[in-house]
């Protein structure tokens, strides 16, 4: 039973274990499972784990069991209202005169399947351990218009329960993996930000040293402590605030690392206009130049991001005295440059704030980029395949 | 609320809102869910949405004695089981043990339980409340994930095994400064509350000034609101807002603005950045 629903999940990208099938139907035996909405909150205590994966378990449910497939295509849905059992379910329902025929093009499609799956919990003990919902085909009963107008795009949702009636409210979407950072996920974003800390051992007695020296020293107590080893990290970020596209995100991007600081040992920001040349700058408004020598000169193991869109004209990127504001000598086109920067600091990451699914549409500079940089998007998946990328190149 | 087949856990699980404590209904749910399967909850959430209070709701209502354990990024895991005093016992064995009736050669007398200890070892169900379980690293996690899972843990020293007499009821809560590890969300039932929602909050502010004038309510929690949306380093939760209008219930003021300015901005937003950034805005 559910075994689709299972499958589901699995598709939408909401990792699932076997495990949780069985405590699933271990809560199934202790008749957790009265209703509708219990069954929502115990699928989704059981099944999600993380707060990522919150908006799409809702809208798998809403799918699956409210046949609210507008928000999710999925062709399941079509062929469980042909399944065997929800077949049976109206047939006999009709035939009890519960629904008469008319009623039934009236009613939105997710009251009819609420009542389906109230009445399948209902008589729980009948169906336990059942059959699959699977298809068979065959016509259904309320015929093809009535489908439609019984209204399967009705939007809103049925139903009074509490848990139930969020669904559709997308309380979480801003908390999807692929969300774009914002002000509401920037809380998860920091916890991934966080994994790029090594924590060492902490200040503690060394108690095998302790008694060892103790005894050598005659039972006179001796107490050694081992050292506490301290985060080394530095970081140093290069964004484009070039254009008023990037505004937002070079805010973002320096409240995040901001709150990260008291965990650096270094971190610095540096500015530039949509590629970088003999230098960057070092506050917003462009008017202390860094020249990129003095970068060089910092440590080899700094953690470097790259913000920016690395959507340019080609010029800007490829040929020499390319650069947007005339004033800036530049005889090395910026992709040399930036291919110095990539070369001289092994770990660093771009991350841009276009989506990865749009970057097909942008300027071929940013396929050039990528090409140097390991590039990813400024979202909550993009942020943490960057630093997963920088701890694994650390770790070899 | 149908609650079907709950049995008798059910008379003792009057699990619902409070005098002092406003609950979600499908918080409450989730609660009693959670204690049925047996499985520890983690609570996550932004700081303000009553995570840590919803532990100790649960001891007062359904009468149970509490153990909490509040983490630290120093922790091990081991310290909230036991600790064993070497350091005491190094003394002991120097310079003896006085009147303390101590028995240098019985490692028990060296032995002291933390907050899971006690748990295991209470005769009697108690809640268990890990508190900001985010701080300690993954490896820390990873130490009481057997502990959870098994409700027993070792004394190293002596190879002894101490089981639970009764499951604690665990609540984990973690503020989300750090990842935690896959294994060990796997052996949770996580809820992440979100913030309230106008309605819930409007409940929550009327547990704490009964008296408070509608007007004033209303007009301040769309202020309040609207500020949260703007992304500040610091947003206000709720205990800054109840601050707030306490401030300014206090000056008998009947809105927030004064003078076309937030009255009592100080209480609303802690960061200078925050309240620099905020008045810029405003002109």
């Amino acid at each position: 039973m559910f075994t689709d629903f299972f499958q589901l999940l699995r598709r939408c990208g909401i990792p699932i274990s076997f495990q949780y099938i069985i405590e699933f139907f271990q809560a199934w035996e202790k008749g957790l499972v009265t209703n509708l909405d219990r069954l929502f909150l115990v699928t989704r205590l059981i099944f999600v784990k993380k707060v990522e994966h919150y908006d799409m378990f809702e809208r798998a449910f809403a799918a699956y069991f409210l046949g609210q497939v507008d928000k999710l295509q999925i062709p399941e849905v079509d062929s469980f209202f042909l399944s065997k059992p929800f077949r049976e379910w109206l047939d006999k329902e009709i035939e009890e005169g519960n629904f008469p025929p008319q009623a039934l093009h009236e009613m939105p499609l997710e009251e009819l399947l609420q009542k389906f799956w109230e009445t399948m919990l209902e008589q729980q003990e009948e169906h336990h351990g059942g059959s699959r919902w699977v298809g068979t085909g065959g016509t259904s009963p309320w015929g093809h218009s009535g489908y439609a107008k019984g209204g399967i795009r009705v939007h809103g949702v049925g139903g009074n329960k509490s848990a139930i009636k969020v669904l559709g409210q997308n309380r979480y979407t801003n908390y999807k993996q692929d969300a774009k950072l914002g002000a509401e996920n920037i809380r998860q974003a920091l916890a991934m930000l966080k994994n790029m800390l090594p924590v060492g051992p902490h200040n503690e007695l060394d108690i095998d040293e302790t008694i060892h020296r103790t005894c050598k020293n005659g039972g006179e107590i001796d107490f050694i402590f081992k050292r506490e080893l301290r985060d080394q990290l530095k970081v140093v970020l290069l964004m484009d605030n070039g254009g008023y596209s990037m505004m937002p995100y070079v805010r973002l991007i320096k409240l995040l690392f901001s709150k990260m600081r008291s965990q650096f040992k270094d971190l610095e920001f540096y500015y530039f206009h949509n590629c970088i040349y003999e230098g960057v700058y070092s506050d917003v408004q462009h008017r202390n130049f860094v020249p990129l020598r003095n970068i060089f000169q910092k440590d080899k193991d700094i953690r470097l991001f790259v913000v920016g869109d690395a959507n340019m004209a080609p010029s800007e990127l490829f040929s020499p005295y390319g650069a947007i504001n005339y004033y800036v000598e530049n005889a090395i086109p910026g992709i040399d440059w930036l291919q110095l920067i990539a070369d001289t600091f092994p770990y660093a990451v771009w991350l841009n704030p276009i989506e990865k699914k749009y970057w097909y549409y942008q300027s071929s500079t940013l396929e050039a980029i990528s090409q140097i940089f390991h590039m990813q998007d400024l979202t909550l998946d993009g942020l943490k395949n960057a630093i997963t990328y920088l701890e694994e190149k650390v770790e070899k | 609320m149908s609650r079907g087949s709950l049995t008798i856990e059910e008379t003792i699980l009057q699990f619902t809102s409070t005098d002092r404590y406003y609950l979600n209904p499908e918080l409450e749910e989730i609660v009693n869910i959670a204690i049925l399967m047996e499985k520890p909850l983690l609570l996550s959430g932004e700081a303000g949405t009553g995570k840590t209070q919803l532990a100790f709701e649960i001891a007062r209502t359904l009468g149970l004695e509490m153990e909490i354990a509040r983490c630290k990024s120093t922790f091990k895991g081991e310290e909230l089981c036991y600790i064993y005093d070497t350091v005491l016992r190094l003394n002991d064995s120097r310079f003896g043990t006085g009147d303390t009736k101590r028995d240098i050669n019985n490692i028990w007398d060296y032995l002291r339980f933390g907050p899971i200890g006690r748990a295991f070892r209470s005769e009697k169900r108690r809640v268990l409340l890990i508190d900001e379980i985010d701080k300690t690293d993954s490896d820390t996690q990873d130490n009481l994930l057997d502990v959870l899972e098994d409700n027993s843990f070792i004394i190293r020293e002596i190879n002894h095994c101490v089981q639970a007499e009764q499951k604690p009821i665990i609540i984990i809560t973690s503020n989300a400064k750090r990842e935690l590890s896959d294994p060990f969300l796997r052996r949770c039932f996580c809820h992440f509350i979100p913030f309230p929602q106008v309605d819930e909050i409007s409940k929550i502010v009327k547990l704490h000034y009964p008296d408070i004038d509608d007007t004033l309510l209303q007009s301040s929690t769309e202020a309040f609101y609207k500020l949260r949306r703007e992304g500040f380093e610091k947003p206000p939760a709720t205990a800054e807002l109840l601050d707030w209008l306490g401030a300014l219930q206090k000056n008998e003021r009947t809105g927030p603005e004064n003078n076309g300015e937030v009255a009592f901005l100080g209480s609303l937003l802690k960061r200078t950045e925050d309240i620099l950034r905020f008045k810029k805005q405003r002109r």
